[in-house]
């Protein structure tokens, strides 16, 4: 074989990419390191890496439809009677009337988000640890900087790890200790509760002061108000209540005035929200930078349609999707400003979900400032979504007050829920008495203040409402709506991954 | 192609080196005369007709003196009196006559039925077609398909059999799917079923490149012009596909270009035709009368949103297309070689307005031979400019717009002049607005060259060495511009208008060194061929562009980006590597026992470090039976009589480059994440896989070769059996154990198997008839074999097949045991007319879908879970037939196809077809499909089984009718005529059955066309 010899020289089997970055070429700096840190905060902004489409951190499902913010927000909310979708894509129809099974894949969609997620942190931290940092000979100022990252690696973990708690209980889990192409156990509530619980009160020093980290960052009070949600709800994980913790969290939050209430409650969903005082963490969004088929660019153009006109509310289209049942529309009496329906052209009641013109449409999320302004582009908002605000500490504390924790007390409760209906009437002619402030109560009052906003399907299984009890239009796949089994409270582990991972058992009832 | 040309003047041998092609083609072109002994003078005929032959060539047996027949058949030579003179040409038996005392001989040349002396293509090879064990089968240029032809995978469409060929668009010039014996791999996991194309001894690379996903041209192996191509040679086994190793899997498609040889006089031809095109079939959409009748009848509200026109979208897009292609060639033989120099252009208009492809193609092809033939040497390369006009986005919306609603509005000159919808309000935009006013263009340059030196020393007899350097670079632009004026565009506000511009480029070098020798050894009966080779192929590719938008102007059209508001650049490169050491022994006993080993080892960069290396063995035996003694009483009957047995392992890489490295993605400018007032482009650490390792395909066969008649019927049958393990698939990974939640994966497993059977006859061979015949027939049965080894039994599958309707909504299934994505639907109720149950009840509303569908598992409920795998798009039986038949100086030839046992999802009418379609999320109403009329659905049904037809079908390919004159002294001119898909019967309602991937949706329409073409040879 002489004429192999000729060629030998380029005969190396092994072609390194020049335009793919490898750890070695690129986690040389802490600005790489950053833009790693940028990655995870984005996951739950953008789908992949060309934005809107394009490059998908997850298969199986349409790009757009993955969306983390998008299915969060569609399986906390479509199977309550906040909202409806009208559209006939795959099994999507399902969530509107609690019917799901595990071969859904918008479930599919947001528990495989939920899991990258929490390896995408993972990652990070291996790739972060001081030892690596060592090798790379970064200074202690940069090791300083890195260490800031990491921390708030732990904390996305933790509120990705929340999602998975709250949604579907029993989940495979891994830490950065377990290298890529490790097959992760199943663990329950209780040591998921256990384990966030612990990371959060670890990391909680390390983390900037209320208020003071960049925008879009988390702080202090994003991690305060993660413990608030993960005690508020704790007797549903675990069985073991604990209101205490939970109005101990709240108190951190609005003690550190950092926040307040804004007087205007829509600056909270426009275009121009990163400007609301009132937000303490959200997932971000803008028209040019940070654009997704999911988001707020759903939320925004899903919620438009029938006898709109959708420049007025920033973008050129709509697409007819999202409405509200009457359940939500009959919590609002008269006067309450809160209730942002759109009713031209539109009946109250849904005789058809897949017409868009049966129920009311909810216009609250716009691409449009507060001073009158479109955002900067037509399609995709720049609108970011709240994951947590001040008002939703407020009701927090109020409830955990009212069902018997200590720390806290009814008047200023009342207090709180006052503040928000002050804003919400215009005036105190919407102020309830103290002894009007009950656990009911607070169910409906956070139906009014925080409709839309992810949080209805945990509020309602805490309240026992969600499948069991409660009734609303098309609940059960029925139009006057029926009681549900109770296994439909937690989602399903999806087929697939119960097939592709022996170790996993699926959630009682499916 | 089957005489190994001598040479015979050394005193003219020129040497030098080969500086520039031309020069030396120049150089060369002087032919060189010598003499000796008497002059000799002949005209050789042909036997049945009578009509001279020219090109013969005419040899002194023993020498490499001799002389080629002149344009009537005339030769003149040297020779002395005891020599024997022997004439030659392909497709008639060989002749030899003895001098003795003649001054003029004028042999009669026979046709030869029989094709055992034949020569084949085999890999990095040739061999006698006797000599054959593996699964060969060889199409020349006059067994060709016919007509406008653009691709040149289209010349051999219904020609071999197991071998389908579907165009699945209509577009002039559009990709074309090859699938030889049912395709070993998941095409629709992302695997590809494309075999390894080898033009001229050059592995290319024949997918789309479409870094963007926005590609510089249809098809990619358009760059070769059909009129170059001399025989496309189609190996389908494993034992004779194993030399291509780890490509193999697929079969290995041969391409040989048209060359000059030696002793050839100068020849010119020119071809030349023009083409005229309509589409084929008839869409089934509602008129305007028909949809306002039925808007009427059942949603008289909505005619508040229709107009008064009737207005039929797709005439107004569709229009008759003409084309032309224009071929000169020359050919000639030169001192101890040949050349070959070919000029084309071609221009095909597509049938939808501003679509078309134009090409202007260069090739040369050199060979000579030096130092007694101990050194040959070969060059050649073909080029190709192909330019593209792309306008196929808009066949959907031509088919949905309101046939109601007029073209043009004159008064609307914002955009255009063009009926529209409220720019900001819902509705769709105007399809022909679009046709006319977006701009859409692909160019590219494609050049295959290759460089051949081949060394056969004196002193070793049988040995040889060759080099061979070959490259394939292309480089293209495309470019889109849509302007302000497009409602589409005016819909942006003020980031209205865009221009995209991207360049795409590859070089891929290939060296080939391979070490041979043959040798026979009477004493034993034993002839043997041993090779040994190396070859190193580097694949590169570079890709740059901008996207700009939000024009300030519409004046500078492709040239705006500087007036843009925002511009995107995009840049990427990609690279990957084989190594490969093969080698091949063809060992034959007696002449009777043949015997084939072939070994491959073939290295990837495709895969990390411990998987880059796989051996590729295969193996295969020969027995020509009809030699042996006790078959004497047989030979009456048979001419050939062969049974070959052939098992082998080929393989598949056609994945993505660093698939197993842990990498990281910097985002685009469009998914930055804000933090503080900062935007950040995000980095992301990619899943990967670090154990992927090819796929394998194990395949055997048995095969009997056989003639009967004195070869007037030969043919083959085969019977194969397929399966590929480790498939190489995008599969599902647990949660949290990847960077991701799909990877790919060696999985599953598949299976092929089937039989096939060629048939040559010739029918009649009489001096003014002849009419040959040739037929195929294949049978394939594919399945599932497996998943990925952690799925139990009862895996649903995996579901693949998007439609149009919904997002994500998939028709198809891979599940174990079923044919590869077979349908998966709900099973309709039948009605007492056998039909499906209607749709809407007798006040117009949906029926329940308990009562149009089965409720399978009893449930009480239509859901996902009473889903039934129902029919497969992949056909059982194709057939082939061409038939070729000449009467004095006419011709006639004609081929058919058909493909039985497949199926299609009627995407079409399942996306329009429903009533409650008809309201538009908007202003506009939306046309509906006509089997609304049939099935009464109001709501979308997309998994009724109503939508699965069956699409069998009977195609006449093409039909040609020629004239020729061969009467004009040193010149032939042949007229012809040709009609392409002038007949179609088949069930399928459909526009057309064969469609990618057995999913009917929105193609670019085919067409029928006319052709009228001069043929001219000087």
């Amino acid at each position: 074989m002489g004429t192999a010899v000729v060629m030998t020289s380029c005969t190396d089997v092994e072609v390194l990419p020049r335009t793919t970055s490898t750890e070695n070429n690129i986690l040389e700096n802490e600005l790489a390191y950053k833009q790693f840190l940028a990655k995870l905060y984005a996951g739950y902004s953008t789908s992949g890496q060309s934005g809107p489409a394009g490059s998908g951190d997850i298969g199986g499902i349409d790009e757009g439809f993955s969306q983390y913010l998008r299915q969060y927000w569609q399986l906390q909310e479509l199977p309550t009677e906040e909202a409806v979708i009208s559209w006939s894509d795959g099994t999507l129809f399902t969530l509107n009337l609690q019917t799901w099974d595990d071969q859904n894949e918008f479930v599919a969609g947001l528990y495989y988000r939920i899991f990258y997620q929490v390896g995408l942190a993972n990652e990070f931290l291996r790739a972060a640890s001081d030892s690596k940092l060592d090798e790379r000979g970064f200074t202690d100022e940069q090791k300083a900087e890195v260490a800031t990252y990491r921390t708030e690696a732990r904390f996305i973990r933790a509120f990705s790890l929340w999602h998975a708690l709250d949604m579907f209980g029993n989940v495979p889990f891994a830490t950065e200790a377990d290298p890529v192409g490790t097959i992760p156990g199943q663990v329950d509530r209780q040591f998921l509760f256990d384990f966030i619980e612990q990371e959060l009160n670890e990391i909680e020093s390390e983390l900037p002061d209320a208020g003071t980290n960049e925008y879009g960052r988390a702080d202090k009070a994003a991690l305060w108000t993660l413990q608030a949600k993960l005690y508020l709800n704790a007797e549903v994980y675990t069985g073991e209540a604990h209101w205490t913790e939970c109005i101990t969290a709240c108190k951190k939050v609005i003690e550190s005035g950092a926040f307040e209430i804004e007087s205007n409650y829509q600056l909270n969903f426009m275009a121009d929200n990163h400007t609301s005082k009132e937000i303490i963490f959200a997932a971000t969004f803008d028209g040019l930078y940070t654009r997704t088929w999911g988001g707020t660019t759903y939320l925004v153009n899903a919620s438009i349609g029938g006898s709109m006109t959708p420049t007025d509310y920033g973008v050129t289209g709509g697409w007819w999707g999202l409405r509200a049942t009457s359940g939500l529309v009959d919590l609002f009496p008269v006067g309450d400003n809160r209730a942002l329906f759109w009713t031209d052209g539109q009946t109250k009641e849904i005789s058809e979900i897949s017409e868009f013109t049966n129920g009311y449409a909810v216009p609250k999320y716009v691409n449009i400032t507060s001073t009158g302004e479109n955002g900067s582009h037509q399609t995709h908002p720049d609108t970011d979504f709240p994951f947590f605000r001040l008002a939703d500490v407020y009701l927090m504390y109020a409830e955990a007050v009212v069902r018997g924790g200590t720390g806290g007390d009814v008047a200023t409760a009342t207090g709180y829920v006052n503040e928000l209906r002050e804003r919400a009437y215009g005036d105190a002619s919407g102020n309830i008495l103290s002894g009007e402030l009950t656990a009911d109560f607070i169910l409906d009052e956070r139906g009014r203040e925080l409709y839309w906003e992810g949080h209805r399907r945990t509020d309602l299984i805490r309240f026992k409402q969600f499948t069991e009890n409660g009734i609303w239009p098309w609940k059960g796949g029925v139009a006057a709506g029926e009681e549900t089994s109770t296994h439909f409270n937690l989602y399903p582990i999806p087929s697939t991954d119960l097939l592709t991972n022996t170790k996993l058992t699926q959630n009682e009832g499916y | 192609m089957k005489t190994h040309y001598k040479t015979l003047m050394l005193s003219h041998f020129v040497k030098h080196k080969v500086k520039s092609i031309l020069t030396l083609f120049m150089v060369l072109l002087t032919v060189a005369a010598s003499a000796q002994s008497r002059t000799i003078t002949g005209k050789v005929t042909d036997g049945e007709s009578g009509e001279s032959l020219p090109g013969v060539t005419v040899l002194i047996k023993g020498t490499t003196t001799g002389a080629i027949t002149d344009f009537d058949g005339n030769y003149q030579l040297e020779a002395d009196e005891d020599a024997v003179i022997s004439f030659s040409f392909v497709g008639y038996e060989d002749q030899e006559i003895p001098v003795g005392s003649q001054s003029v001989i004028n042999p009669v040349m026979r046709i030869s039925i029989s094709e055992l002396e034949e020569i084949v293509v085999v890999g990095y090879g040739e061999q006698d077609k006797a000599d054959v064990t593996g699964v060969i089968v060889a199409v020349d240029a006059k067994d060709f398909n016919k007509g406008a032809i653009v691709s040149p995978e289209a010349l051999l469409s219904g020609k071999v059999a197991g071998v389908q060929i579907k165009q699945g668009t209509g577009e002039p010039g559009g990709g074309m799917s090859i699938t030889i014996r049912g395709g070993s791999t998941f095409g629709a996991l992302g695997g590809n079923n494309a075999p390894l194309f080898v033009v001229d001894g050059v592995l290319v690379q024949n997918a789309n490149h479409s870094p963007g996903g926005f590609s510089g041209g249809r098809n990619p192996l358009n760059f070769l012009n059909p009129n170059d191509i001399e025989n496309i040679t189609v190996l389908k086994d494993a034992s004779a596909a194993a030399i291509y190793g780890s490509r193999g899997s697929n079969g290995v498609v041969i391409i040989t270009t048209k060359s000059g040889s030696a002793l050839q006089k100068p020849k010119l031809v020119y071809d030349g035709y023009f083409s005229m095109a309509e589409m084929a079939g008839e869409y089934d959409m509602l008129t305007g009368d028909e949809l306002r009748n039925l808007v009427q009848a059942n949603d008289p509200s909505l005619l508040e949103r229709m107009g008064n026109a009737n207005t039929n979208w797709m005439d107004e897009v569709l229009r008759p297309a003409m084309g032309q292609n224009h071929y000169l060639s020359f050919t000639s033989g030169i001192d101890n070689g040949g050349v070959r120099l070919s000029l084309g252009y071609q221009n095909i208009e597509g049938i939808i307005k501003n679509s078309n492809t134009e090409r202007i193609s260069v090739s040369f092809k050199y060979d000579q031979s030096f130092y007694d033939d101990q050194i040959k040497v070969s060059a050649n390369v073909n080029s190709a400019l192909t330019k593209d006009r792309f306008n196929d986005g808009i066949i959907g919306g031509a088919q949905t717009y309101d046939p109601t609603q007029p073209v043009y509005d004159t008064t609307n000159t914002e955009l255009g002049g063009f009926f529209e919808y409220p720019v900001m309000g819902q509705g769709p935009s105007n399809p022909v607005s679009s046709l006319l006013q977006s701009q859409d263009f692909g160019e590219y340059m494609r050049n295959l060259g290759n460089f051949k030196i081949e060394y056969k020393p004196k002193f070793l007899p049988g040995l040889s060495a060759s080099a061979n350097l070959g490259v394939d670079a292309y480089n293209g632009d495309r470019k889109r511009y849509l302007p302000t004026t497009l409602r589409s565009q005016a819909r942006q506000d003020t980031l209205a208008g865009e221009l995209r511009f991207e360049n795409m480029s590859r070089f891929n070098p290939t060296f080939t060194g391979i070490l041979g020798y043959e040798k026979e050894i009477e004493s034993i009966k034993s002839k043997i061929n041993v090779q040994v080779g190396h070859e190193v192929q580097d694949f590169n590719s570079d890709y740059y562009g901008y996207r700009a938008y939000g024009l300030t102007t519409d004046e500078f059209d492709f040239y705006s980006a500087p007036y843009a508001k925002e511009v995107e650049p995009i840049s990427s490169n990609q690279e990957n590597r084989l190594v490969s050491y093969f080698g091949r022994i063809n060992y034959s006993f007696d002449d009777k026992y043949l015997l084939t080993l072939n070994l491959r080892r073939d290295g990837s960069s495709k895969f990390g470090p411990e998987n880059q290396f796989g051996w590729f063995p295969s193996m295969a035996l020969g027995w020509r039976l009809l030699d042996e003694n006790f078959m004497d009483f047989a030979t009456g009957i048979f001419s050939d009589l062969k049974v070959r047995v052939g098992y082998g392992v080929t393989g598949n890489q056609e994945i993505a480059n660093y698939q197993y490295l842990a990498s990281y993605s910097l985002s685009a400018q469009t998914a930055m994440v804000q933090m503080g007032d900062t935007y950040y482009n995000t980095l992301r650490p990619n899943g990967y896989n670090s154990f992927i390792k090819w796929e394998e395909t194990t395949s055997t066969n048995i095969g009997v070769d056989f003639g009967v008649l004195q070869g007037r019927i030969s043919g083959s049958v085969e019977v194969y059996r397929k399966s590929t393990s480790d498939l190489l698939a995008s599969v599902s990974v647990p949660a949290l154990s990847n960077l991701t939640n799909r990877l790919l994966s060696n999985s599953a497993s598949l299976q092929n198997q089937g039989i096939e059977l060629q048939v040559n006859t010739v029918v009649l061979d009489n001096r003014d008839w002849s009419w040959n015949v040739s037929f195929n027939a294949s049978y394939n049965e594919n399945k599932v074999t497996g998943y990925s080894k952690t799925e139990p039994d009862d895996f649903e599958g995996y579901p693949v097949g998007g439609i149009m309707g919904g997002v994500g909504n998939t028709i198809q299934m891979l599940r174990l045991g079923e044919a590869t994505r077979s349908f998966y639907v709900y099973e309709t109720i039948k009605g007492e007319d056998g039909n499906p149950v209607y749709g809407a009840d007798e006040f117009g509303n949906p029926r329940d879908p308990m009562e149009l569908y089965v409720d399978q598992n009893g449930d009480g409920q239509i859901s996902s879970e009473d889903l039934i795998i129902y029919k497969k798009p992949d056909p059982s039986v194709i057939f082939g037939l061409t038939s070729f038949t000449s009467y004095k100086n006419f011709d006639l030839n004609f081929t058919l196809r058909a493909n039985l046992g497949q199926h299609i999802y009627n995407n079409m009418a399942s996306a329009y077809g429903y009533m409650d379609n008809v309201r538009g999320v908007g202003p506009n109403v939306v046309n509906l499909h006509k089997s609304v009329l049939q099935t009464g659905y109001v709501t979308e049904q997309y998994y009724s089984d109503a939508y699965i037809e069956d699409a069998s079908f009977l195609r006449v390919d093409n039909v040609t009718l020629g004239y020729n004159i061969n009467t004009l002294p040193n010149m032939k001119v042949r007229f012809y005529g040709t009609l392409q898909n002038p007949l179609l019967f088949t069930k399928y309602t459909g526009l057309d059955p064969e469609v990618f991937g057995g999913i009917d949706r929105n193609p670019y329409p085919k067409s029928r066309t006319a052709v009228l073409g001069l043929n001219v040879t000087f």
